[in-house]
């Protein structure tokens, strides 16, 4: 490679400045200040002071963050229904039925859908009265549910809206997975007499597997950091309703507890992480 | 190949399956259309008896609607524009250039990506405050102006483009800012692409950190007007309805313009990252 400009030693770093500040700046340096944050007492009207693990302790004898740790893994069921759901879009677009083209973009409306919008739009088919969901109910003389108050169904009823914002995003990268499986690899197994069910077994999922793995990780990882959901769909329920992440606000921005917050924080940092390992393990050791 | 009757009973099961998500997918949002454009004195949540723009007139008369609606475009290009352009220069000499500490740079880069937004917000809020970014649009467009993922998608766009051609260019006599210019940004321009278009769902969708960062009405974004009016007690339900509207329908039209931009493969590629 040639090098004939003086400052050709730098022009790699001059590239890189304006990207690295703002990481920096932005997510470095805070990731640094949540950690040491959450070992001091700091409100919106005090500077933090070092308080050690005070704030760790007093969440662990606290009622609420047990519930609200309890919340967070729970909404992770959302996890399974969303595979189910995606993977039975993926088929449907990929059988290559009429309209394929039109089913696609139908099943991305949702989204592309902002989240304050799906909430609202959940929220009146929720409606515990004249609501659509329970008018159904009433139809199959069922009792009503109190979709948006009650527990556990406020944590279900933003599942819902969860489930119903991401399948089409799943489904794309289940797609992938379904195309690139090659014709040949069917015909032959077809030839060799194996029937659609078998051919589903043996061809398909082996290539779907490892696409499976990551959309579950990566959609666990996004339940554990859901916030929009739970705060527009179920707006106003009391905290034993909430999860980690409309705590962190809840302490932070409405409180003005700061230190509290962070130590919330980072318990579900500690969280995310081992799913976040897990990712790359997977990806490094299938890359590999 | 003739079709077994298995096959049509699975083509049937596909059709029942598909016609099913179908209304899954279009069902609540074709809900809220009910509700926006109904008039006041239906039935909320039925089949409207007729349809009325009056609640979409209604709510456009607010000032602070417009504004937020202005607000959300300039907040969504401009951030989507940075993030193609940042993410575009520091993945040249990552993928291009042979320097110090680049592989270092590139993990830690990386790592940025393990730290969820939700998790930071405490720190990100106070530096935001400290540079005096409180309360102004900077403060979205600043600190989302680069994401790592951004910066891993266009190196691997990068890294696949032959050699061949940047060597044809530098024995023209072209420079290295030349040569991302006008060789490596074309070639890489469905990445580019793909790139934008996240990056402008995801801008337009932002609830938590508008939240955080913005207090005056002239500076909220739609998201936040929309939460502004679902928290007032006498807001007309339906004037919510009509609001997300008017959030839904630019970014359905951004997306009908946009799809060929949405390969499978590149949702997979992205979440490998």
């Amino acid at each position: 490679m040639s090098r004939s400009l003086r400052h050709s030693r730098l022009a790699p770093y001059i590239y890189l400045l304006p990207a690295v500040t703002v990481l920096a700046v932005f997510f470095v340096i805070p990731t640094l200040q949540v950690a040491y944050f959450s070992l001091t007492r700091y409100t919106v009207f005090t500077d933090p002071e070092w308080v050690g693990f005070e704030n760790y302790q007093r969440l662990g004898a606290s009622g609420w963050f047990w519930v609200t740790l309890a919340n967070s893994l729970l909404y992770l069921l959302v996890t399974p229904a969303l595979i189910f759901v995606s993977l039975l879009a993926a088929f449907t677009v990929h059988a290559r039925l009429r309209g394929e083209r039109m089913l696609r973009l139908l099943f991305f409306l949702p989204v592309i859908t902002p989240t304050i919008v799906a909430a609202i739009a959940w929220r009146s088919l929720l409606r515990e009265e004249g609501g659509l969901l329970n008018a159904g109910l009433e139809e199959l003389s069922l009792p009503a549910i109190a979709w948006l108050t009650e527990k556990p169904w406020t944590l279900i009823s933003p599942m819902l809206v969860t489930l119903w914002k991401g399948f089409g995003f799943y489904m794309m990268i289940l797609l992938a997975g379904l195309l690139s499986v090659p014709n040949e690899l069917r015909e032959a197994a077809a030839l060799d007499g194996a029937g659609r069910l078998a051919v589903a077994r043996h061809v398909v999922l082996p290539n779907l597997a490892p696409l499976l793995i990551l959309v579950s990780i990566v959609s666990s990882i996004s339940a554990l950091k859901v916030f929009d959901e739970i705060f527009v769909t179920v707006r106003g329920v009391p905290v034993d309703h909430q999860t980690a992440v409309p705590m962190v606000y809840e302490r932070a921005f409405v409180e003005g507890n700061f230190g509290m917050a962070s130590a919330l924080g980072m318990t579900l940092f500690a969280i995310i992480l081992v799913f976040s390992l897990l990712n790359l393990w997977i990806t490094r050791s299938r890359d590999a | 190949m003739t079709r077994s009757r298995g096959d049509i009973v699975v083509r049937a099961l596909l059709y029942a399956g598909a016609a099913l998500l179908v209304m899954l997918s279009v069902g609540p949002t074709l809900w809220l259309l009910f509700g926006a454009f109904s008039p006041a004195t239906d039935d909320l949540g039925g089949i409207p008896t007729r349809l009325t723009l009056a609640n979409v007139t209604t709510i456009w008369q607010d000032d602070g609607l417009r504004a937020a609606l202005v607000n959300s475009v300039i907040v969504t290009f401009v951030r989507a524009g940075l993030n193609v352009l940042l993410a575009a220069l520091a993945a040249y000499p990552l993928a291009r250039m042979r320097f110090r500490g680049r592989g270092t740079l590139f993990v830690l880069i990386l790592a940025t990506m393990m730290v969820p937004e939700q998790v930071i917000v405490v720190p990100m809020f106070t530096i935001v405050v400290g540079m005096g970014m409180y309360d102004t649009l900077l403060a979205l467009v600043v600190p989302g102006s680069v994401s790592a993922f951004g910066i891993y998608l266009c190196r691997q766009a990068f890294l696949a483009i032959p050699t061949d051609m940047e060597e044809a260019a530098r024995i023209d006599g072209a420079s290295t800012f030349r040569i991302w210019y006008s060789v490596m940004l074309p070639l890489a321009a469905p990445t580019l692409a793909t790139l934008a278009v996240f990056s402008v769902i995801g801008a337009w969708s932002d609830l938590l950190w508008p939240l955080v960062v913005l207090k005056s009405e002239s500076n909220f974004t739609l998201p936040i007007k929309i939460n502004e009016l679902l928290g007032q007690f006498s807001t007309n339900i339906r004037l919510a309805y009509a609001a997300s509207v008017l959030a839904l329908v630019p970014i359905v039209v951004f997306f009908f313009a946009a799809q060929r931009w949405l390969k499978p493969n590149m949702f997979a590629g992205a979440v490998k990252g």
